[in-house]
């Protein structure tokens, strides 16, 4: 491509960058600059705001529920990554062989993921009703106990992470399929020329040739695990929710409530920066890690 | 590209197995009983909201679960839309299924716009510090909104925007996956073809509107639709910048049954109903878009 050698390069320029540019920078490069200055302030929202130099750090990390938060988060995460994968990668393998009815398993596996996290939330509200919820009722009648689910500090969390499991593992399939799919059939007509079974096969052509696509996968499901924020408002109380005993308080809601509930912006903001610390380190020890177990043709 | 159209795959295996039949016809078994498995249990959770929006309040909860209704209602859905002198209720879902749909449709346009300019000038204007910009831009997609919704929250209130539908148009008019989806597209499209326009006089917001666009179509479609599901669902970011119940959007609608005292599962249930009605009969029709735009995450950029 030459470079535009006319003197109004610049103009034309602006003019395409300009209506996303502007909206870039207003709403997310200088809060993102800003969210730094703020988390070194007492500010509540009001007119007065002073340098508090480390103390809302220093809070946050001796504090039991920013901790307990973090905790949340981590455990939250570990579970839905490993098993949106797994179950991702289960489907899309299974899904890219013939079968009879593929287009209609692929699109039913797909459809949680394109529906309203609040709606998917009260449905499975319902659903796990502790008394009256048709779960109980069958666990019941196999002579089971009754779960508390969403009501038991020890199970609220693992309540939200089998929802979210539910609605967005058909995403990581997708992702999987396509990955599937660039990879070459003569690798596969080689390894079954060299006599390698099904497995052999599996373990030893479609995992190593997948793994730009796990790669990108993990990524993707760390950061959106980072981000659950929709199904703990709505199946764990609301703005004053985080579940039983803030079983279900995750980072993002705690930074949520402490804004906009108690109106700790600067300890908020703290917290905030926190995270995205978190995620800058998670993202680059992702890169930096790639070339070990990532192949790439 | 599109996985559905494709049909010589590269078969993974289990089925292909070299050895007796036996072993074939019992993986095939194995495979359509985990599908079987894993279908009724996504489509049960949805079977069971689709019949408790038809049934009335003491019936839900029925067990062993009828799907059918045993008295077929519409209470629910008239709860929703009418106040209790069976007025139409301004103040309830017919304003926030308007809410939805002009905030929706509004962003979806905008987005458009904006992503395919800017994709424009990153793919076909060359300038000092295009990658190095086009870097922050996709960067910003690892950012969890929840980061930047203070310092954005204070901006939006001291513009004077806090309670109106504007900011969240306002806030919704920057894409970055768009712009990245898009980008990805357009560098697809030879520069020789935009070279000879050039060369025939045309300038670049000609190539942009007459040229590019129109070779785009497909992908545009897939910005449009993914923009559709976003917003019709977000909540997190309406539900900081609106209080009015006049300028709620429908999943605002939905989570104020969260905190009510009395809870009627019946009602709920309808809302969610009209929440995931339009999203899946769009679904339906555009599946190969949808699938596509998922994908093409996937190409490295």
């Amino acid at each position: 491509m030459k470079p535009l050698d006319r003197p109004n390069k610049w103009f034309t320029v602006l003019l395409f960058l300009l209506p996303s540019l502007i909206g870039f920078l207003i709403f997310v490069f200088i809060p993102t600059i800003t969210v730094i200055g703020l988390a070194f302030t007492n500010y509540s929202g009001g007119f007065n705001i002073s340098y508090v130099g480390l103390d809302n750090f220093i809070q946050a990390l001796t504090n039991s529920t920013f901790q307990k938060a973090l905790s949340n988060t981590i455990w939250f995460t570990l579970a839905t990554v490993f098993f949106q994968l797994l179950l991702g990668f289960i489907f899309a393998v299974i899904l890219n062989g013939k079968l009879i009815g593929r287009t209609f398993f692929r699109a039913v596996i797909f459809l949680p993921v394109i529906l309203s996290n609040i709606a998917v939330s009260l449905i499975f509200v319902l659903i796990f009703h502790p008394s009256k919820g048709p779960l109980n009722n069958f666990l019941l009648s196999m002579g089971l106990p009754a779960v508390p689910w969403l009501t038991s500090p020890s199970t609220a969390l693992l309540t939200i992470i089998i929802v979210t499991l539910w609605q967005s593992f058909g995403y990581y399939m997708i992702l999987f399929l396509s990955g599937l799919q660039s990879i070459s059939p003569e690798l596969y007509e080689a390894g079954e020329i060299d006599g390698a079974n099904a497995f052999q096969r599996l373990i030893h052509i479609t995992v190593p040739m997948l793994s730009p696509t796990t790669f990108l996968c993990v990524i993707m499901a760390i950061i959106n695990s980072f981000k659950v924020f929709d199904q703990i408002f709505a199946m764990t109380g609301g703005q004053l929710g985080g579940g039983p005993a803030g079983s279900t308080t995750v980072l993002v809601f705690d930074i949520y409530q402490r804004a906009f509930t108690n109106y700790e912006m600067g300890y908020a903001s703290a917290e905030s920066l926190i995270l995205l610390l978190i995620v800058l380190l998670i993202t680059i020890i992702q890169y930096r890690g790639q070339h070990k177990w990532v192949t790439y043709e | 590209m599109d996985p559905q159209e494709n049909g010589t795959l590269t078969e993974v295996g289990l089925s292909e197995s070299p050895r007796t039949d036996w072993v074939k016809i019992v993986s095939k078994i194995m495979i359509y009983l985990v599908l079987g498995l894993a279908s009724f249990f996504i489509l049960l959770p949805l079977l069971i909201m689709l019949s408790a929006s038809f049934k009335n309040e003491m019936e839900i909860f029925d067990y062993p679960i009828h799907l059918i209704p045993r008295q077929f209602t519409l209470a629910n859905f008239n709860k929703l839309f009418f106040d209790s002198f069976g007025k139409i209720n301004m103040n309830s879902f017919p304003m926030y299924i308007f809410n939805s749909v002009k905030i929706t449709t509004i962003i979806m346009v905008i987005q458009l716009f904006t992503s395919s300019t800017a994709a424009y000038a990153f793919s076909k204007l060359k300038w000092k510090g295009r990658d190095v910009l086009f870097l922050i831009y996709v960067s910003s997609i690892m950012i969890p909104v929840q980061i930047t919704i203070i310092p954005q929250f204070i901006m939006v209130r001291n513009l004077g925007l806090y309670n109106t539908h504007l900011a969240l148009i306002l806030l919704g008019s920057f894409t970055a996956f768009g712009t990245f989806l898009i980008k990805q597209y357009f560098m697809t499209i030879p520069d020789s073809l935009l070279e000879a326009a050039r060369i025939d006089g045309a300038n670049e917001l000609y190539i942009y509107s007459k040229i590019m666009m129109p070779l785009s179509k497909s992908v545009l479609a897939v910005q449009v639709i993914f923009s559709f599901r976003y917003f019709w669902n977000d909540f997190f970011v309406p539900m900081i910048y609106l209080s009015d119940a006049r300028l709620k959007t429908i999943p605002l609608g939905m989570a104020d049954f969260v905190t009510e005292n009395f809870v009627y599962y019946g009602p709920q249930m309808a809302a969610c109903m009209i929440s995931i009605i339009p999203v899946v009969i769009i679904f339906l029709f555009t599946q190969k878009y949808f699938v596509e735009g998922i994908a093409s995450g996937s190409i490295k950029g």
